[in-house]
């Protein structure tokens, strides 16, 4: 099960340098059977981690009827942005009933990691297709990414390794949907004591311990992580923004003294 | 129908981030200091996230005993300098919380 854990993001100075090289397209013709095999391979990669879907997902889904939103435009915020922190602060700030520029503005910190993301895999996806692309750009999450950049740097799948990219994405996507469904519908009838809430913090924290590599990123981290409780009086979560700010501050400082 | 905007409009925000260099620029072009400050987004954003559902899950900041989450995040966190894996990550933390509330009681 190890073997199949999500790997590392990538270094930190790994953006800082010229990215690597795009992989060579498929030299053979498509062959549908190693498609599928990489397709059923990112699948079953990802098993160990829908664990900690599905309970997230049926977080979000109690959160969004309870931020007073119908069970069918939970799943359609779902549907929409597939992404458990995004729908949750959006619930959160759709429940204090917060201006929508407010919201989206909020939504956009916590979607801000996926820009990293996004610059750190283009170069492994760029010989696709923007058919093949914007699919797996919508598909890609916190684990898709690690789970993706891992495929690629082990040299497996050839010039197949998209669909091993979209057997993940595929998998947590369903896994997901029906998870903030159930939430949606069945809702509130899970006992507060389960603390079924706090598997979203340690979602992110199995993500955030294995993101700090370098002093530089747990220079990033701590301000962050002290910004967000000192700023914690701020109006519409500008706390996380105010902290992710701070937090990259630090980050890009502890690098250039090192550097000198 | 404020509702509608929203959630059409995080989907447009999550995957106009998502789709940013995937989908419509090359990284490469980009300037050196944008990319430095790109590589600490995880680290940071995910912190902003983490530290207060540990340390103060009910709005103000709790250190003691009565706080059984950041005891928990502690046991997760040395699970997850040993292994990668999110399941046996999740499972330490929840145990922990849960035999935690359990003496409580």
């Amino acid at each position: 099960m190890v073997a199949n854990a999500p790997g590392p993001p990538p270094r930190s100075d790994t953006l800082a340098r010229s990215a690597p090289l795009a992989d060579r397209p498929p030299v053979s013709p498509h062959s549908a059977a190693s498609a599928r095999r990489e397709f059923l391979a990112g699948s079953r990669a990802v098993a160990p981690v829908l664990v900690g879907t599905v309970p997230f997902g049926f977080v979000a889904g109690v959160a969004a009827v309870g931020a007073g939103l119908t069970p069918v435009q939970g799943i359609a915020l779902s549907v929409f942005a597939f992404s458990g922190i995004a729908q949750l602060v959006v619930a959160q700030l759709v429940a204090a009933g917060s201006p929508v520029v407010v919201t989206l503005a909020a939504a956009l910190v916590v979607s801000l990691r996926f820009l990293m993301y996004s610059a750190a895999l283009s170069p492994y996806l760029a010989s696709l297709p923007v058919r093949w692309r914007a699919p797996l750009a919508y598909l890609m999450t916190d684990q898709g990414f690690a789970m993706g950049v891992q495929r690629y740097a082990d040299g497996e799948g050839g010039g197949m390794r998209h669909w091993h990219v979209l057997g993940v994405g595929v998998t947590l996507w369903i896994t997901w949907q029906a998870s903030v469904a159930a939430g949606a519908l069945a809702g509130a009838q899970v006992p507060a004591a389960w603390s079924l809430d706090f598997v979203v913090t340690l979602s992110f924290l199995a993500l955030l311990v294995p993101a700090i590599r370098s002093r530089a990123d747990l220079a990033a981290a701590t301000v962050a992580g002290a910004v967000v409780l000192l700023a914690a009086g701020l109006p519409y979560r500008l706390a996380l923004v105010v902290a992710s700010l701070a937090g990259i501050a630090a980050g890009v400082l502890v690098e250039w003294r090192h550097r000198r | 129908m404020t509702e509608w905007i929203v959630i059409v409009g995080t989907g447009v925000v999550t995957f106009l981030t998502r789709a940013s260099f995937i989908v419509f620029a090359d990284p490469r072009r980009f300037p050196h200091g944008m990319r430095v400050a790109l590589a600490f987004v995880p680290a940071a954003v995910l912190a902003a996230i983490v530290v207060p559902g540990l340390v103060s899950p009910s709005g103000a900041i709790d250190l003691g005993l009565g706080n059984p989450r950041w005891i928990a995040g502690l046991a997760a966190i040395a699970i997850a300098l040993r292994v990668r894996n999110p399941l046996a990550i999740i499972v330490a933390g929840m145990a922990t919380l849960w035999a935690l509330q359990g003496l409580a009681r």
